[in-house]
């Protein structure tokens, strides 16, 4: 009995750990389908395009590797997102903050050449967290203080972040010339790729979004204080009704928060560009909130989430190559991925009621005959 | 003299579109529903302007063109969350990554181009019209030079305000709305259709704001240029937050945005070493100083986005 018991459990954490894939295989099926119908309006087989998008972001090893670099940062910002949704909260921001932490970063490491690798490269890499880090405290103590919504400060403090970078890069922050760009960083401060092949490589920055998705992954289930975010997020009556610091750990998470969009900031200066520029950001900070919800903001499967935009956005130019598809295709098929991800639970228990209404019915009909 | 009304008119220019889809967002969110996608209704209105003037030639119906533009996006918005319950805010934001694609989508398969449209007929300015009565009137050459660069929507939008104010303060419908934005259960249970009610407005939302796309399209210019609503529709909403959620607000907000925004663009003429990104930044700043200060009193429909 007791063995049975402990089975049902064991099963019952299995389904627990698996269920943010359920609400990804939905997504993606609808995403496919989506592609199969609008393949015939673009004069191609369906089986071209999607066969398209798979050569474009995994068919060669130059490919998986854009792929990869890519997801990087979108790991990051979806963390971001994730984390902060975890405490309740919806972080809009990322996008601001993200823009913030790259230019800190680079500026930072265009400011100390001299230092030694293995201190400028923490010293960036901390700079741009703590960027980020402090653009996000300001909307939370506004919604704990002044009751704004952080979902409306965030938005706005967006566009501050982009303006404000755009003055400095134009003006005491960037090389001189009209581009809109700071000096390249210091050869100490570049990570090199791990492996490289052919002009392209993937450097360590994607093990360590990895690394971090997973750590805030066991942190939340396997902790007490991860506990004690997780009910903060689940109810904040319950949770201040259980002692637990809610505004606290609304504060901390959301710091840290915006410190991880900071981070994915800086290792993108650090890893791909090397410099900071003018409109630093193709949309990573909303993308982020794609990649957190396609998989219900579970931490430990954000690897996977993260890939899906990623390949995407790594396969725009083959399309466009080979397919002559406009690479605008990849932000509608994202936009699709994200809709479906938000309407599943209300299409899949529809879907659940449908079906169950006409088996039931037909089982009752088996179960309990006409007796009169 | 000169340099003012140029400054007045290139205002009046920028804060159109903000207060057409300033309005949009109001209808929504008057009625409970919390409307984001007003960047994505704005594009969205912008290249189905264009669109619709590119095939019929005129460019009336291509501004009803942008209105079923943005409307589309507001069908959308409403399925999503009104009946499939998504949260707002992710609706919104999908929506807008929805527009911003797949008008850069539809512009390689409509025109066969990357980036920009051919150009079109635009809606004609409001100087024409001037200038075809001043023979009469005896307008003078300083006047006509000004309601030259005014497109005819500038002139729509402050008697579209009058119009909601009169709307939503003395008519039974801008009361129902309202009622399903402060209190939908009160609202149901006086045998008001909430869900038909909200539908209707991020529909008329979605016009409005298609209506504010294509003025960018065919009122300012005469092409459609890849994501050329550039944050208005999240500006617009910063708008409807500073005008605390009134119609009088809005237009006060949409016009000072609108004179911010020229006043960057005049002073990166004029005096190019000063940083006139502080006058982009400054609604922004604004905002933020209104809604922690509380001032204006008002806060926003208490059933804002709760169902």
């Amino acid at each position: 009995m007791k063995d049975v018991m402990a089975s049902i459990r064991y099963r019952r954490n299995i389904g627990k750990m698996l269920a943010p894939l359920f609400s990804l295989i939905p997504a993606v099926s609808v995403g496919i389908l989506f592609c199969m119908i609008l393949a015939p309006f673009m004069d191609v087989t369906p089986l071209e395009l999607i066969g398209t998008i798979w050569k474009g972001a995994w068919g060669s090893r130059d490919a998986a590797a854009t792929s990869i670099t890519k997801a990087t940062p979108l790991l990051l910002t979806g963390l971001a997102v994730g984390m902060a949704y975890h405490a309740g909260l919806l972080n809009i921001g990322c996008e601001g903050q993200l823009t913030l932490g790259a230019l800190a970063a680079a500026s930072v490491a265009v400011a100390a050449p001299q230092l030694p690798p293995i201190l400028l490269v923490p010293l960036t890499v901390l700079t741009g967290a703590l960027a980020g880090g402090l653009w996000a405290l300001l909307p939370v103590l506004l919604r704990q203080y002044r009751g704004v919504h952080e979902v409306v400060s965030t938005l706005l403090m967006n566009y501050v972040a982009i303006y404000f970078a755009d003055y400095l890069v134009l003006g005491p922050l960037g090389d001189g010339s009209a581009m809109g760009r700071t000096p390249a960083i210091p050869a100490g401060a570049v990570w090199p790729p791990l492996w490289s092949f052919g002009a392209s490589g993937v450097s360590a920055a994607p093990l360590v979004a990895l690394a971090l998705s997973l750590l805030a992954a066991l942190w939340l289930s396997g902790t007490l204080w991860g506990y004690e975010v997780t009910a903060v997020g689940a109810g904040t009556a319950a949770a201040r009704a259980a002692g637990i610091p809610v505004e606290r750990w609304r504060r901390r998470i959301f710091v840290l928060s915006g410190a991880l969009a900071g981070l994915a900031g800086a290792l993108e200066v650090m890893t791909v560009h090397h410099r900071f520029y003018r409109a630093f950001s193709p949309g990573y900070g909303f993308d982020g909130i794609t990649v957190a919800f396609l998989v219900g903001n579970a931490p430990g499967w954000l690897w996977l989430s993260a890939l899906l935009p990623a390949s995407l956005r790594a396969a725009d130019k083959l399309l466009q190559l080979e397919l002559n598809i406009s690479p605008s295709i990849v932000l509608v098929l994202q936009a699709v991925l994200l809709l479906s991800a938000t309407c599943q639970a209300r299409l899949i228990s529809w879907l659940k009621q449908l079906i169950s209404s006409i088996f039931t019915r037909k089982a009752d009909i088996e179960q309990h005959p006409r007796t009169n | 003299m000169e340099t003012w009304l140029n400054l007045i008119s290139l205002t009046l220019g920028k804060a159109t579109p903000l207060l057409l889809a300033g309005f949009g967002g109001l209808i929504s969110e008057l009625s409970g529903v919390i409307n984001f996608a007003l960047e994505g209704m704005m594009l969205m209105g912008a290249f189905a302007a264009v669109w619709v003037t590119y095939a019929t030639g005129s460019p009336w119906l291509g501004l009803l063109g942008g209105m079923a533009g943005g409307m589309s996006i507001g069908l959308l918005h409403g399925v999503t969350t009104l009946k499939l319950r998504a949260n707002w805010i992710v609706s919104s934001i999908a929506l807008n990554l929805l527009a911003a694609g797949l008008t850069g989508m539809l512009l390689n398969q409509v025109f066969q181009v990357y980036g920009m449209s051919p150009s079109v007929q635009g809606l004609p300015s409001f100087g024409k019209v001037i200038s075809a009565i001043s023979g009469s009137l005896g307008v003078g050459e300083g006047q006509e030079h000004f309601a030259r660069g005014m497109s005819v929507l500038t002139l729509l939008a402050p008697v579209l305000g009058l119009l909601f104010v009169g709307f939503f303060k003395g008519s039974t419908w801008g009361l129902h709305i309202r009622a399903c934005g402060e209190n939908p259960l009160g609202a149901s249970a006086a045998g008001l259709s909430v869900f038909r009610i909200r539908f209707f407005s991020v529909l008329a939302s979605g016009a409005l704001a298609g209506m504010g796309g294509a003025y960018l399209s065919i009122g300012e210019l005469s092409q459609f240029v890849e994501n050329m609503s550039h944050g208005r529709g999240y500006l617009a909403i910063a708008a409807l937050i500073l005008g605390r959620w009134r119609p009088a607000g809005v237009l006060c907000a949409a016009l000072f945005f609108g004179l911010s925004e020229a006043l960057s663009e005049w002073m990166a003429v004029r005096w190019s070493y000063l940083p006139h990104q502080v006058f982009l930044a400054f609604p922004y700043l604004i905002c933020f100083v209104v809604l922690m200060t509380h001032m204006g009193g008002r806060q926003p429909p208490s059933s804002l986005g709760r169902l």
